[in-house]
């Protein structure tokens, strides 16, 4: 009975409603601007929110994380930069969607399916954290590994015109990622003796470079081309196409779930994951993917905001965060007094029943938000590309410089803004050098450790993996992914034609 | 005339900014050594607020981290020395000569106050086969080689411990598992992937009261107020009583020849922050050790603390350069 | 679609070649890391990277050395690589990065919007004005004042004006 009047306290007091609500809004924005992350913007409310209750506090710390989740979509699809690493894959579908005209119809479907895959994570928080707490901290160094390992096969899937050139750029990205002050010897890697270097490459500015800029420098070839007119009809997607995809939605949410409670990994590469599957089980789109499908933009919108609940399982359980925001808000509430571990939730279920009802607040409040004002949005790109561009490379050169308030993630940005846009130019894709940085850490690092625990040796490692049940189950995964990739399996049982991976703008530059 | 009138101007101008009386003028600056959501981060958040209330102006905190705080640090060792820039770092500056990355430590800085200190405890897995430090030597040394110690890059808390252990007791010879820092470290502890770890006291005590790993021994001198039941490791090997008390610390400084009276504004505004109850609760709640010293106090605190850890560190093998080098002398 | 390109790109060459020398330096580099001391020395995943884009664009280039090259390579270079708009505005932006810290945000800001607006749109130079003071007012305050990013400085003594603008309005009330 308690527990009822928790999960609803934030929805009967004026006071927290209406912190939901601004949290919610302000989050959207957050993780729509590239560079302002949900982790920046909750960590300067510690110090703004301290003398409050903790309640109105988490009230806005919540609303902030489900909308700045959300919020990385909308960027990712107007205009090529994802406002965040979550939305990475999103932009892959739902840029080229923008290009069609059908801007709105992808924010309008990916508001849905990210309010889909919010009240899954949020659900399975409630019903199942104990359980998936202790399944998520099973989890070793070799367990990531592999996880890591299923990420990186996405390369495959987005090669572009070649396979060598996908691997190329698969493993330039993996190189990047290892670039600075190794965390585990504190071996310089690649740093050439620069104190710059050392912090090594922010995957943010890649980001922006690859995707934005180069986007941005791309589209100057057809300067004098009239903007796309946007179809703002139907933005609000029919039931009839959301219980289409549901399924799908239902499918990447469990993913996201999963992968946000795992304590090493999190939205980012969630929804990366999700996109791998949703490649792998639609037989049939409509669009091919990287032009368009729609599968392609629902399964990581599901996932990412999934793995907000998921974050919140071991941290709501354990006291272990499982991001980076779920971090500084335990660090949050510290600074309020309670301490948060795995006592918190015998010794105040208030919290727990509080924060549940707060983010299905948060969730509901997001799809409001999200739903109205997209013809405002998709008005962005049909602004004249001569002031779209310009701008554009401002919010790129403050985004980039917001990341670690420094010039040097500038240059980063700038310089990998030109490279991609010759990598674009000569059939290479962009997006996994992205793959590549992100899943960096998580391969090299939990590699490492996994030999490091078998004292260097190989055997050992390899029966540690045949031996335990979940690495064994992993491995099943990778190597049937693998199987499926040969010809002998795909002439067999590939029902769908391997269509083309378009790169969603060299192909257009060129035409032009 | 006008040349002497806008002279006249200019000159006030210097001087009012010079001038302590009035000293801040402006906002201030803290440069954060570490990220959004670690301890040196939530210690200066949870401290500015009561600090700002004492100068009368915010201080803008700003995270910039990278480079174990090397980037951070030589940011704020760039900038004018008027005070106001503060570096919010914690212990790693003392180790960057002997480990190659900079040629900055805390004797380029002045310390404005060193606010607390953390106390180590060894840590175990709850299916160990050892419950006190006394069983953990015995079982090591029983089989070389064979134990997991969660652990950092080299400096951090528990690699530091580590090579403390293994060079005042003989045959301890563990494997040691790099993690990104103790509180990842103590996750995979719980999932079994390592079997015991030197851990800061505030991030094991929830942990611990709740059954999830179990507790062999508090790294300090004296028991801990916090868990009273975890025996002090020098009761059984008095021998580390040389290194004690050792840990982590957060500290904020500027620059060392920013002007005395600036300083000491900045000295009496922190210590007056720092004795705020709410800042104390939550240093003690987490386990922290309260110092709140600042000018020779503090500094007479940062040279022990950087001979002893430097000594240690570069004797395991971890250092890149003697700390011979830079006249750091042996404990 | 541009699956299987049947001739060389202009240029594809030139960029190959270095992706092919930039991937040997690095593989140089990686070596030199930890050299082949074990399987968990930090040089060990670096070097199978470097390896691997040394292996794929040598394959890249064995490839398109066995294509036709383009006709007309550097007309074709001019326009379908590096169109002119292109190149002007990679140099504005470069000049923007250079003097972003001398010149602080405000100002360089302004004067990079002003200038690359007013040259993609070939003249209208009040509309260009009127659109950089907006754009600049509003990433400000979002930036600056409400996420306390604290943007370069540089010539405008943004702290003193604050600071001057607070004690005005703190003396008043």
């Amino acid at each position: 009975m308690d527990a009822l009047t928790y999960l609803f306290s934030s929805w009967l007091q004026p006071e927290l409603l209406a912190l939901t609500a601004i949290g919610t809004f302000a989050g959207i924005y957050i993780g729509a601007i590239p560079g302002l992350s949900v982790t920046m913007a909750v960590s300067i409310l510690i110090s703004f929110t301290f003398s409050w209750e903790v309640n109105p506090a988490l009230a806005l710390m919540n609303g902030i994380f489900m909308g700045g989740v959300y919020g990385g979509s909308r960027t990712a699809i107007l205009l090529n930069i994802p406002g965040a690493p979550a939305a990475i894959a999103t932009a892959l579908d739902g840029y080229p969607l923008a290009q069609k005209g059908e801007a709105g119809q992808a924010i309008g479907l990916s508001t849905v399916m990210s309010f889909i895959g919010g009240m899954v994570g949020i659900i399975v928080l409630a019903l199942a954290a104990p359980a998936v707490s202790e399944f998520a901290i099973k989890f070793q160094p070799r367990d990531y590994m592999l996880i890591g390992i299923m990420g990186i096969l996405l390369v495959g899937a987005l090669s572009g015109e070649s396979l060598a050139k996908g691997i190329f750029a698969g493993a330039f990205g993996i190189l990047l990622g290892t670039v600075g002050l190794d965390p585990m010897t504190a071996e310089q890697r690649f740093t050439f003796g620069t104190v710059s270097l050392m912090n090594g490459i922010s995957p943010i500015a890649l980001m922006i470079g690859m995707f934005g800029v180069s986007e941005a420098l791309l589209q100057l070839h057809h300067l004098q081309k009239e903007a796309v007119k946007q179809k703002i009809d139907r933005i609000i997607p029919v039931w009839r196409d959301i219980k289409r995809y549901l399924s799908l939605s239902l499918q990447s949410s469990g993913i996201g779930v999963i992968i946000g409670a795992l304590p090493g990994t999190g939205g980012d590469i969630a929804a990366l994951m999700a996109y791998d599957h949703a490649k792998r089980v639609t037989k049939n789109p409509e669009v091919p993917f990287g032009q368009g499908a729609k599968e392609g933009l629902i399964a990581p919108e599901s996932a990412n905001n999934a793995a907000v609940g998921g974050a919140y399982i071991p941290m709501l359980t354990l006291g272990i965060p499982g991001d980076a925001v779920t971090a500084v808000i335990i660090g949050a509430l510290f600074i309020h007094g309670l301490n948060p571990g795995p006592l918190l939730l015998m010794e105040k279920p208030d919290m727990f029943w509080f924060t549940v009802g707060n983010l299905v607040l948060a969730n509901i409040f997001m799809l409001a938000f999200g739903l109205t004002g997209i013809r405002i949005f998709t008005k962005i790109i049909e602004c004249p590309k001569a002031v779209l561009f310009p701008l554009i490379l401002l919010l790129s050169v403050v985004g980039a410089y917001s990341i670690n308030n420094s010039v040097t993630d500038v240059w980063w940005m700038l310089g990998f803004g030109v490279f991609g846009y010759f990598m674009k130019l000569y059939g290479y894709q962009v997006a996994p050098v992205i793959l590549g940085i992100i899943l960096s850490r998580l391969m090299d690092d939990n590699w490492r450790r996994a030999i490091i625990s078998e004292r260097d040796s190989l055997g050992d490692f390899a029966l540690g993996i045949l031996t335990s049940p979940l690495s064994a189950t992993l491995l099943a995964i990778i190597v049937f992914v693998l199987f499926t990739q040969t010809r002998w399996w795909k002439a067999r049982f590939g029902a769908r034609t391997e269509a083309p991976v378009a790169d969603n703008t060299g192909a257009s530059a060129r035409q032009g | 005339m006008l040349k002497k009138l806008v002279g006249a101007v200019a000159l006030s101008m210097i001087a009012s900014f010079a001038m302590a009386d009035d000293f801040p003028k402006q906002d201030l600056q803290g440069i954060i050594q570490w990220g959004a959501g670690g301890s040196t981060d939530l210690v200066m958040r949870s401290v500015a607020p009561h600090v700002e209330k004492e100068l009368g102006r915010s201080i803008v905190m700003t995270n910039k981290t990278g480079g174990v705080g090397v980037i951070a640090t030589q940011f704020v060792s760039t900038q004018p020395s008027d005070g106001y820039t503060l570096l919010m770092s914690a212990e790693n500056p003392q180790l960057y000569k002997i480990m190659g990355l900079s040629n900055l430590d805390y004797a380029n800085f002045y310390p404005v106050n060193v606010l607390a200190r953390g106390v180590p405890v060894l840590v175990a897995n709850k299916d160990a086969p050892f419950n006190s430090v006394k069983e953990l030597v015995d079982y090591v040394t029983a089989n070389p080689g064979k134990v997991r110690m969660g652990s950092t890059g080299p400096g951090g808390l528990p690699s530091v411990v580590g090579a403390m252990l293994s060079s005042k007791l003989a045959n301890f010879k563990v494997t040691a598992v790099p993690f990104d820092g103790d509180g990842p470290a103590l996750t995979a502890m719980q999932g079994g992937a390592v079997d015991f770890m030197p851990a800061v006291l505030g991030a094991a005590v929830e942990h611990v009261k709740a059954g999830r790993i179990k507790i062999l021994g508090i790294f300090d001198e004296q028991a801990s107020p916090v868990l009273p039941d975890a025996r002090p490791i020098t009761a059984d090997y008095p021998q580390f009583e040389s290194l004690l008390p050792w840990g982590p610390f957060f500290g904020v400084f500027v620059k060392a020849d920013t002007p005395d009276d600036v300083k000491a504004k900045l000295v009496s505004a922190f210590k007056k922050g720092a004795e705020s109850e709410a800042f104390q609760k939550l240093l003690s709640d987490r386990g922290y050790v309260s110092m709140n010293i600042a000018g020779d106090e503090a500094n007479a605190f940062l040279k022990k603390w950087q001979s002893t850890t430097s000594w240690v560190v570069y004797d395991a093998g971890m250092g890149k350069k003697s700390p011979d080098e830079f006249g750091i002398p042996k404990p | 679609m541009q699956d299987q390109h049947t001739v060389r790109r202009p240029g594809e060459l030139v960029f190959t070649l270095i992706l092919l020398a930039g991937s040997l330096f690095l593989l140089w580099q990686a070596y030199g890391i930890s050299g082949f001391s074990s399987m968990s020395s930090a040089g060990a995943f670096p070097m199978a990277m470097s390896a691997a884009m040394v292996a794929t664009a040598a394959v890249v280039f064995i490839r398109l050395l066995r294509l036709p090259g383009p006709s007309q390579a550097l007309l074709r270079l001019r326009t379908e690589i590096l169109p002119p708009a292109v190149v002007v505005f990679s140099l504005l932006i470069l000049a923007y990065c250079v003097v972003l810290e001398t010149l602080g945000f405000l100002l360089s800001s302004f004067l990079f919007l002003l200038s690359a607006i007013t040259f993609l749109q070939g003249g209208r130079f009040a509309r260009a004005l009127l659109l950089s003071v907006i754009a600049i007012v509003c990433v400000y305050i979002v930036f600056r004042l409400i996420f306390q990013v604290v943007l370069p400085e540089g010539l405008v003594p943004e702290r003193a004006i604050m600071a001057w603008l607070h004690d005005l309005f703190a003396a008043r009330n």
